[in-house]
């Protein structure tokens, strides 16, 4: 897998360089700017970018515009934005139109390295990584005659692990039950919050933000 | 109090020197003496003694009656014009005498007389010419009276005696003195209809002051004079009944000029007006009524701002004294020597010094009050001001903080986090170091979470970042509430009021959340009419007190230094509405 950081920490760009390095993964690119990554995508698309979402000293919102920009130039790019901070505002304007091939992870998720490799991977093939802090807070949410009260606790744990962007295999995993148990439940989930299931991991993560966010 | 002290004196033409006065008194006795004498001495003259009288009964008072003018009024041209006025007449007198030059000078002058009085009525009171029309008649009339006099006189008119003879045509020259004749007298009936027409446009009070019909009735000497002059140019009987009635008249005229003024009616009935006015209503539009009072809809009244030492208009904002040159006069109102206020007004005002001073010392205490709350207003501005830039400046340090936080502190854990994670991963032999590595991880996590828990108290870096819209949604969807959010339409605005409207909708929502009991709120943001306006409305119990409350008071503290206005309904059992408006230019 190839890869290109834009980070305008050097720190931290190096650190990320040589923990994907470890990890087999090919750094094309490590850019201190936004408009750095862009050039560089254009002449060497990798797989996957990593972008840092506020990179000073220049506008706030720089590597947000770039992960936006690459998301819809090259679709076949996975875009995984780190923040120092996650909002929900802003992973509903990255995800807006799909959740495939799009990340959005707190900054020190990093150092979880093989959660990180793993998530980076699935956005790479097209899936989608959401910070857990998104779905739980956006959980938190009280909606009057609320449909997320009729799940029971397992249940509630399956949606969180589904909204971040895990596949079936992976929620199998951190539950510690079949993969056909996890499918299972998936399925009495959709039912019961009223979603129409649909196939592609990735597009269940949308269907599922937009659920919480009614 | 109100002692008036008219600023810029070069512009006031100062009193004439009492020795100056005294001079003119004795040249116009001096004069009457020599009248007398050149009669005496002039066989040829008809009626002498009354004559003599005549031209005493006119040119006395228009001297004397001017000279007491010129020194009330140093303003006005008027005292001087009827001081010229007597002694022209006197001047027409040296056409007793048989010496050639004296007796041109004195002939020249014989209908100057007329046009002098034509003038002396049509510039009553400032002495200056007030409309084109005036100026007309008068200019005219000074031609006809000293150019036609030329003409007649070089045709070898009226007698032998002077020294302009040129041809001797003496039907020639008659001709030319009935036109000269005609013409006077027609002026002299046009400046009645100025005159009736000028008083016809004064206010009504004005026109039944009694100065203002004593000058009526005297105005009608003007229409003796043409009837005189008309006399004349028709040989009609009578000619000297009618001189007699018409010098008789126009001798007392000045007097009645005197009279109207020095009439201080005029400022008694406004100052009167004003302390009724005051004393109605004690917090007045207080230019308004100095303006009514004065007569002077233009005139404006600005404050001296000890503190400050500068003069400001009633709202407190700075204001400047007019320049000399600008047609504007200033009077300033003084107290223990120090200005209160200043008085603004049309030039022309400068005539009457008496009625400026009673109406200043009327509206004293007023003035006193107005400067009072001039001076307050000021103050309040610079407050905003100075709050405003309190409240920017502690803006800015926090954002600051924030961006150091981010930059500095923040990048530095999460490389050390990776760091420790990295390790981690290697550590693979011991699995005890392994743990303490994950363990280290985990504690640099929780601190990246305190941090940025900070960092956002500090400064809602996604507004900045990402505009208004984005960092509400944040904000509800992380709010344990049924939270109906609307920014349809909301455009990026600058940074202060964008994070001023965060925080009124956070607050709103905490507030919302923590002490209302609410259980659904709606958001609506929006611009309007170049108005962000923010509205957070809560189904909760209501009762919450914007003084008391300091997270409102700083809400309200924030708005306003943006010259925003932060309101909260709140009756206890109904909910509570937050509306801030701030203004986008």
């Amino acid at each position: 897998m190839r890869v290109a950081i834009a980070e305008d920490s050097v720190l931290l760009r190096e650190g990320v360089a040589q923990l994907l390095t470890d990890a087999g993964i090919e750094v094309t690119a490590r850019c201190g700017t936004a408009d750095e990554l862009l050039t560089r995508v254009a002449a060497d698309p990798p797989d996957a970018v990593i972008v840092d979402i506020r990179m000073p000293p220049t506008h706030p919102d720089e590597g947000m515009q770039a992960a936006l920009t690459i998301r819809k130039k090259y679709p076949d790019i996975g875009v995984l934005v780190l923040s120092q901070y996650v909002e929900v505002g802003l992973a509903m304007r990255l995800l807006a139109d799909s959740a495939e091939g799009a990340g959005y992870l707190l900054k020190d998720r990093v150092s979880e390295v093989k959660e990180f490799i793993a998530a980076l991977r699935r956005v790479a093939d097209g899936g989608s990584a959401l910070d857990p802090t998104i779905v739980s807070t956006m959980l938190k949410r009280r909606r009057s005659s609320d449909p997320l009260d009729s799940l029971t606790p397992r249940e509630r744990e399956v949606l969180e692990l589904m909204a971040t962007g895990a596949s079936n295999a992976g929620i199998a995993e951190s539950m510690v039950i079949t993969q056909r148990a996890a499918e299972k439940y998936v399925s009495t989930i959709f039912t019961k919050l009223g979603i129409p299931a649909s196939g592609s991991e990735s597009r269940r993560v949308l269907a599922v933000l937009l659920f919480l966010r009614s | 109090m109100a002692a008036v002290l008219p600023l810029l004196p070069e512009r006031h033409r100062t009193a004439p020197r009492p020795a100056l006065l005294w001079a003119l008194g004795a040249a116009a006795v001096a004069a009457c003496v020599v009248t007398a004498a050149l009669a005496s001495v002039n066989e040829e003259l008809y009626q002498p003694a009354l004559r003599v009288l005549l031209v005493w009964w006119v040119t006395l008072p228009y001297i004397f009656a001017g000279i007491v003018a010129w020194r009330r009024r140093p303003d006005s041209f008027f005292g001087p014009l009827m001081i010229l006025a007597g002694f022209i007449t006197q001047l027409s007198i040296l056409q007793w005498t048989s010496q050639p030059l004296f007796n041109t000078v004195g002939q020249l002058c014989d209908l100057l007389v007329a046009a002098v009085w034509l003038h002396v009525f049509l510039a009553y009171p400032t002495g200056r010419l007030a409309g084109r029309a005036e100026r007309v008649v008068v200019i005219v009339g000074y031609a006809a009276a000293v150019g036609l006099q030329v003409v007649i006189l070089m045709l070898g008119g009226f007698n032998d005696l002077h020294v302009l003879t040129v041809v001797k045509r003496q039907t020639a020259a008659e001709a030319v003195q009935n036109l000269q004749l005609i013409t006077l007298s027609a002026l002299a009936l046009i400046g009645v209809g100025l005159l009736w027409w000028r008083w016809r446009s004064l206010p009504r009070w004005q026109r039944r002051r009694p100065a203002q019909i004593l000058i009526n009735c005297f105005s009608l000497s003007l229409v003796m004079l043409a009837a005189l002059m008309l006399a004349g140019a028709l040989q009609l009987p009578g000619f000297e009944i009618i001189r007699l009635a018409t010098f008789a008249v126009a001798g007392l005229a000045p007097l009645a000029f005197l009279a109207g003024l020095l009439d201080a009616r005029l400022a008694k009935a406004g100052v009167g007006e004003l302390l009724v006015q005051l004393r109605a209503d004690p917090t007045p539009d207080l230019r308004e009524l100095l303006a009514h009072a004065l007569r002077d809809p233009t005139l404006s009244l600005i404050y001296w701002l000890p503190q400050y030492g500068s003069w400001a208009d009633k709202d407190g904002n700075p204001a400047t004294l007019p320049e000399p040159d600008s047609g504007r006069r200033i009077t300033l109102v003084e107290q223990d020597g120090e200005p209160v206020a200043a008085l603004v007004y049309d030039a022309t005002l400068g005539e009457e010094p008496e009625l400026l001073e009673a109406v200043s010392a009327a509206a004293g205490i007023a003035l006193e009050n107005g400067r009072l709350e001039a001076e307050l207003r000021a103050r309040l501005q610079e407050l905003q001001g100075s709050r405003s830039r309190v409240v920017e400046a502690q803006q800015n340090e926090r954002r600051r903080l924030e961006r150091n936080l981010h930059d500095g502190a923040q990048q530095r854990l999460v490389a050390l986090a990776l760091e420790l994670g990295l390790l981690a991963e290697k550590a693979n032999s011991d699995p005890a170091t392994q743990d303490r590595l994950q363990r280290a991880r985990s504690e640099v996590s929780e601190s990246l979470d305190e941090l940025r828990d900070i960092a956002r108290g500090l400064h809602p870096a996604v507004v900045s970042g990402h505009g208004l819209a984005v960092a509400l949604e944040s904000l509800v969807a992380a709010t344990p509430l049924e939270v109906q959010l609307n920014t349809d339409g909301l455009p990026r605005l600058s940074e202060p009021l964008e994070v001023a409207a965060y925080y009124v909708v956070s607050e709103s929502l905490t507030n919302a959340a923590k002490h209302a009991q609410a259980k659904r709120v709606t958001v609506d943001v929006g611009v309007t009419d170049g108005t962000l306006i923010a509205e957070i409305v809560d189904n909760g119990i209501g009762g919450a007190d914007s003084e008391r409350g300091t997270g409102l008071r700083g809400l309200a503290d924030r708005v306003e230094a943006l010259n925003g206005r932060l309101r909260v309904w709140s009756a206890a059992g109904s909910g509570t509405r937050v509306r801030a408006e701030i203004p986008c230019g």
